[in-house]
């Protein structure tokens, strides 16, 4: 399958999610998925990562499915919304 | 003759050319226009300015364009009016309304955005432009599309209301609705414009089109006489048009064009979508989602995409933030159009409301100038105030009957005058 990357921003919100291991948990999950962290912030309350992930592409939305689950907001990069 | 050097990203400075992006590959940073600020000085004064003429281009030398302007020739230079009535109801010495309801072709503050990104979108050889949008966005570009003769795709949730559907449809473009909600349709836009090359004036071409924003607060500082009100309290949704004031009102102290009297601005948000004065409340400056419930549905992104940089510029200003029940933002609708003659949609009721919290709580002074930033027309929401208004009166026409009336309505006159609302 042809490899596919996709950028997204990751949003742990709240204490119980930004002490959550998901990405740990993902990676156990998607060992051929790979993901680099390009900007990150946390606080105790909130953190908010831009992730780029490459693998194949049903891997790479496995991976981000599995993130969901685990309570993680995912959007893509180019999606924040600026108007209505 | 333009001054721009090129793209620069927000967070990590990578420099790129101009060309129809948006997002910095390095840091996935937002993209922003860099000017060249020193080869400006004395050759933008406010002679200059003056010269040109009254509309949202006379600020050109600071908007990212380099040849003549393509679109909204006719827009902006919008009403900056010194609200004697309203002062009054308030107990204020000094406030003005900047209204961007009347602000042509499509009565929103969106026309300066959307002026500034078609005419980038032809410069750069675009063909086709298009946005997701809910109303006002979808109106301006609909109507800039159709005077500069591009393809425009106006992309909406399917379950839009008839009259937003329409305040768009008229100016002919090709209206898609998807079938999902405003998210999904933002996400859909976003793979359009990589795959078909679209100029999608709020995805790819985000970094010009929200310079176009900064024409706000250019008109406001030279309509006050080239000189900056104290306090500016402005709506907030994504986040793109305070920060852009801020940034004008800087770099009209940084030309010398007005003196530095130090400006707050001021964040104001409905109380059902409140990410970012929640965020100025709790000292942080990242943004915790929201899921909106608001009649403000104009303003009503939970998770906006520049709200870190509304944050950024409040706290630095020495502003703050405030909110609006849904209560307060039609009290505020109704206080602004029976004070001032001006109707304005939920976001503008909004920004009066917190105005009006923020005054009585002391955080803006009642004796410094304070300009309330009016964004778009209430005529396009009608369905927020169509029952909180009493029905006119039927009477057969008769002079007794309408004497009747009479006598009901000097007894009503007895009444106390316009005051602050009690839900403000």
């Amino acid at each position: 399958m042809a490899k596919t990357s996709k950028r997204v921003w990751l949003t742990f919100s709240g204490k119980s999610m930004v002490e959550t291991p998901a990405l740990w948990r993902m990676a156990r999950q998607f060992p051929d998925v790979t993901f680099d962290i390009r900007q990150a912030s946390v606080t105790a309350e909130i953190g908010i990562m831009a992730v780029l992930f490459e693998g194949n592409g049903q891997d790479v939305a496995g991976a981000l499915a599995f993130l969901r689950e685990q309570g993680v907001a995912v959007e893509p990069i180019e999606g924040s919304v600026v108007e209505g | 003759m333009s001054y721009v050097l090129g793209l620069k990203c927000r967070e990590c400075g990578e420099k790129y050319p101009q060309k129809g992006v948006h997002v910095c590959e390095v840091c996935f940073g937002p993209l922003e226009v860099q000017y060249d600020y020193a080869a400006m000085r004395g050759k933008v004064t406010r002679e200059s300015i003056e010269s040109k003429p009254r509309n949202l281009w006379r600020y050109r030398d600071l908007l990212p364009i380099d040849g003549e302007p393509k679109a909204g020739l006719y827009s902006g230079w919008t009403p900056l009016r010194r609200a004697h009535n309203l002062e009054k109801v308030l107990g204020v010495k000094e406030l003005y309304i900047k209204d961007d309801s009347a602000n042509y072709p499509t009565w929103s503050y969106k026309e300066r955005v959307v002026s500034v990104a078609i005419t980038k979108a032809i410069e750069l050889g675009y063909d086709t432009v298009g946005c997701a949008s809910t109303g006002n966005l979808a109106n301006s570009v609909a109507a800039h599309a159709a005077v500069a003769g591009l393809k425009a795709f106006v992309m909406i949730p399917h379950d839009l209301e008839q009259g937003k559907v329409l305040g768009s449809l008229i100016f002919g473009p090709t209206m898609v609705r998807i079938q999902g909600n405003y998210d999904d349709v933002n996400r859909l836009c976003s793979e359009i414009a990589d795959k078909y090359k679209w100029a999608i004036v709020n995805v790819n071409l985000r970094p010009f089109y929200t310079e176009g924003a900064k024409t706000f607060g250019f008109e406001v500082a030279e309509q006050l006489g080239w000189q900056l009100p104290k306090h500016t309290v402005c709506p907030t949704a994504g986040g793109t048009i305070l920060p852009k004031i801020y940034k004008a009102y800087q770099e009209f102290i940084d030309l010398g064009l007005v003196a530095d009297n130090q400006p707050k601005i001021y964040s104001a948000q409905a109380a059902g979508c409140n990410p970012v004065v929640e965020a100025i409340r709790a000292g942080h400056d990242l943004i915790k989602p929201q899921k909106p419930k608001t009649i403000a549905k104009s303003i009503a992104i939970g998770n906006p995409a520049d709200g870190f940089y509304v944050v950024q510029a409040v706290k630095q200003s020495g502003g703050w933030g405030e909110d609006a029940t849904d209560a307060e933002i039609v009290d505020a609708i109704k206080l602004l159009a029976r004070t001032e003659g001006t109707w304005t949609e939920p976001a503008g009721g909004t920004t009066l409301a917190a105005t009006i919290k923020l005054i009585n709580s002391g955080r803006i002074p009642r004796d410094e100038s304070i300009c309330v930033c009016i964004t778009g027309n209430g005529l396009k929401t009608v369905e927020v105030v169509v029952d909180q208004l009493e029905p006119p009166t039927s009477i057969p026409p008769k002079l007794d009957a309408f004497d009747a009336l009479m006598a009901t309505y000097k007894a009503q006159q007895a009444k106390a005058p316009a005051k602050v609302p009690a839900s403000v």
